[in-house]
């Protein structure tokens, strides 16, 4: 008997069986197999040429459909034999060293897997064998998008899309395995509040394994579909085992993170987080990665009893410099924090994030750095409304813009000895000063450097490169301060400066009123913008009612 | 195709799934910085949720500092600018 037959004969009894697991044992695809696959591999090419309908009738013959088949057993049927068809075609033809056509001969098999899963009565079975030549075939496609010579073959290679728009291999592979997702989360076998049966016990692993994949390519942005998916029809995540949930929510943050909602993803991490074991280190040391800058987004640093965590070593190094340039508005240390781990930061995403999204954080503490060092108090009547001139922040601001062009002191500084935080570049501009003289402008403490000013990159200077600050541009950072709550009053242009609220209801502490806690302040602006999308559905402006402030698209929790 | 083959080939899954069992106490190590971005499968499907830190009222812990007042206008960097402040308003008096 050849070892075709012996092959398919083996198949038939795992069918008649149901008996998912040894189908995956022995479905294999990847090129580390037993010698006897390469020996039947042998076998194929020289008994089943291609285009000869050979293999079909012996597929046929082997594996009948049968008749009756007795309770809690199988049998074959029209999709599942197309499958082993073509998976016996795949070894027939494979050639590893031709990943081009690998790719294409992966992905044809696996979207056969995906059509014979589909039956609604024996599809089942075929569950562990989807996972299996889905993990194949992420795995052939992350390893591709780091190799663009072979990656730009695969996509030359792909023509004929019909609407001119060519998908990239990452999404057609995710396609593949959403389709198989979609045929679980469809499965009637059990209801979205019901402990899950038949295929939908797998809707977490597949959605599990789209996201991977599309992270590992850098194309989250694609998991809109699935989650909205899960929002509209997914069963409760809480019904799955432990390790589905938490990779989930892991991703389910990283996605909102990447998309800017960074309440959405911390509560996801918080969870993720909260549910993993703490002897899964290199978990959670995943998801403070992204779960400690989403709380900094959101105005909270992380507390020493984190960051002396085993899971958070090293943390504190990259973390704590950030939390002191936001804690003192000084932007000198801030680009100074952000260039010394720039390259970790990169790598987990992160710079570009910081850079523009924790300015206005950075510029929350210096105009409260500039008022505390410019009130002099309500005078003598206690009557004079605590203000900010803006005048004195175009001095302030226009100083540390000098430091960041890398100007120097005109005279050494008179203190006897530095404080410990004292920032380095200022250190390094006493000790250069004795070259610079008294030369330069009078009107600053600073003088340009010989050679002129750094010249900065957009993102590099306070307002824009080498933009000397104006009262213009200190103007609208206030109003975009004043805007997003991390200020509280209101700009009185003729006067030109920033007025502060409430300073009566603080006991008249005015830093305290103007210039409320980050963490609340973002948190009441966050309700705010939900308040505001209630009424705009109350008055009929909006047809999409938001849900509750803490509901996530994708994250099912408990029955409504 | 011998069924022998696949129970070696399911002998050597069990095996390999009952590695990471033993890594788990490699795991305990503080991790480096330069680590893998992908988020490995767990060496266990599932767990008792009384094991967590969600059962232990994590939530009670201390991990985030919301305070960020610090109206110390000593250091070097206000000083600085208290100096330019001084320096800017003399010369537009003269």
């Amino acid at each position: 008997m050849s070892l075709v037959v012996q092959f398919l004969s083996s198949i038939r009894g795992f069918v008649l069986d149901q008996n998912g697991d040894e189908l995956r044992n022995w479905l294999l695809v990847e090129n580390d197999v037993a010698n006897i696959y390469w020996e039947m591999s042998t076998q194929l090419k020289g008994s089943f040429p291609a285009n000869s309908p050979a293999l079909e009738k012996l597929v046929e013959k082997c594996l009948p459909e049968e008749d009756d088949v007795p309770e809690g057993k199988g049998s074959p049927w029209p999709g599942f034999n197309s499958f082993i068809k073509e998976y016996l075609e795949y070894w027939r033809d494979v050639d590893f060293d031709d990943v081009v056509r690998l790719h294409s001969r992966l992905s044809d098999l696996l979207i056969s897997c995906a059509n014979a899963l589909a039956n609604p009565t024996y599809g089942n079975m075929l569950l562990q064998t989807s996972m299996s030549l889905s993990e194949s075939l992420s795995k052939l496609v992350m390893s591709l998008t780091r190799q663009p010579d072979l990656l730009s073959q695969i996509q030359g290679d792909m023509t004929g899309e019909e609407s001119g728009e060519r998908k990239s291999i990452v999404e057609l592979a995710a396609d593949i395995i959403q389709k198989i997702f979609t045929s679980c989360l469809t499965d009637r076998s059990s209801t979205r509040w019901s402990p899950p049966k038949g295929k939908k016990v797998a809707v977490y692993l597949f959605a599990n394994l789209t996201l991977k994949l599309l992270f590992a390519c850098e194309k989250s942005r694609l998991a809109v579909q699935m989650f909205t998916n899960l929002s509209t029809s997914g069963p409760a995540l809480s019904l799955y085992p432990a390790s589905q949930r938490v990779t989930f929510l892991y991703y389910l943050g990283r996605f909102n993170f990447d998309h800017g909602h960074y309440l959405r993803a911390h509560m996801c991490f918080e969870e993720a987080y909260r549910q993993c074991l703490p002897q899964f280190q290199k978990h959670r040391r995943q998801i403070l990665t992204y779960w400690i800058p989403a709380n900094l987004l959101l105005g909270r640093f992380p507390s020493w009893a984190l960051l002396q965590r085993p899971e958070a070593a090293g943390f504190a190094d990259i973390f704590l410099p950030i939390c002191g340039a936001l804690r003192s508005g000084n932007f000198v240390l801030f680009y100074q924090a952000l260039t010394i781990n720039r390259d970790w930061l990169w790598d987990k995403g992160l710079y570009l994030t910081f850079l523009y999204r924790l300015k206005p954080l950075v510029w929350r503490s210096f105009t409260r750095k500039t008022f505390l060092i410019t009130w002099q108090g309500a005078g003598d009547g206690g009557n004079r409304a605590a203000s900010l001139s803006f005048e004195d922040l175009v001095t302030t601001a226009g100083y540390v813009q000098k430091l960041l062009e890398g100007y120097l002191p005109a005279k050494p500084a008179t203190r006897s000895r530095p404080p410990p935080h004292i920032n380095t570049i200022f250190l390094k501009a006493v000790t250069n000063s004795a070259a610079g003289g008294e030369t330069g402008e009078s009107d600053s403490l600073l003088v340009p450097p010989p050679g002129g000013p750094r010249r900065l990159m957009p993102s590099e200077g306070l307002i824009f490169g080498n933009k000397k600050p104006d009262l213009e541009n200190i103007e609208s950072v206030v109003a975009g301060l004043v805007y997003s709550g991390l200020l509280n009053g209101f700009i009185a242009r003729q006067q030109k400066r920033f007025a502060v609220e409430g300073a009566k209801k603080k006991g008249g502490n005015a830093v305290a009123a103007g210039w409320p806690n980050p963490y609340e302040s973002i948190l009441e602006r966050f309700k705010e913008a939900h308040q505001e999308a209630l009424d705009a559905c109350d008055s009929g402006e909006s047809m999409e009612p938001p849900g509750e402030m803490d509901d996530i698209p994708g994250w099912v929790r408990n029955p409504p | 195709m011998a069924s022998s083959q696949a129970t070696t080939k399911k002998d050597d899954k069990a095996a390999a799934e009952s590695k990471p069992e033993q890594q788990q106490a490699a795991e305990q190590k503080p991790a480096a910085l330069e680590e893998d971005d992908e988020f490995e499968d767990f060496p266990v499907d599932d767990w008792e949720q009384d094991e967590t830190e969600a059962a232990s009222g994590g939530a009670a812990q201390h991990l985030w500092e919301e305070s960020w007042d610090d109206d110390d206008t000593s250091d070097d960097f206000s000083a600085q600018l208290k100096e330019e402040l001084k320096k800017v308003d003399a010369s537009k008096k003269r």
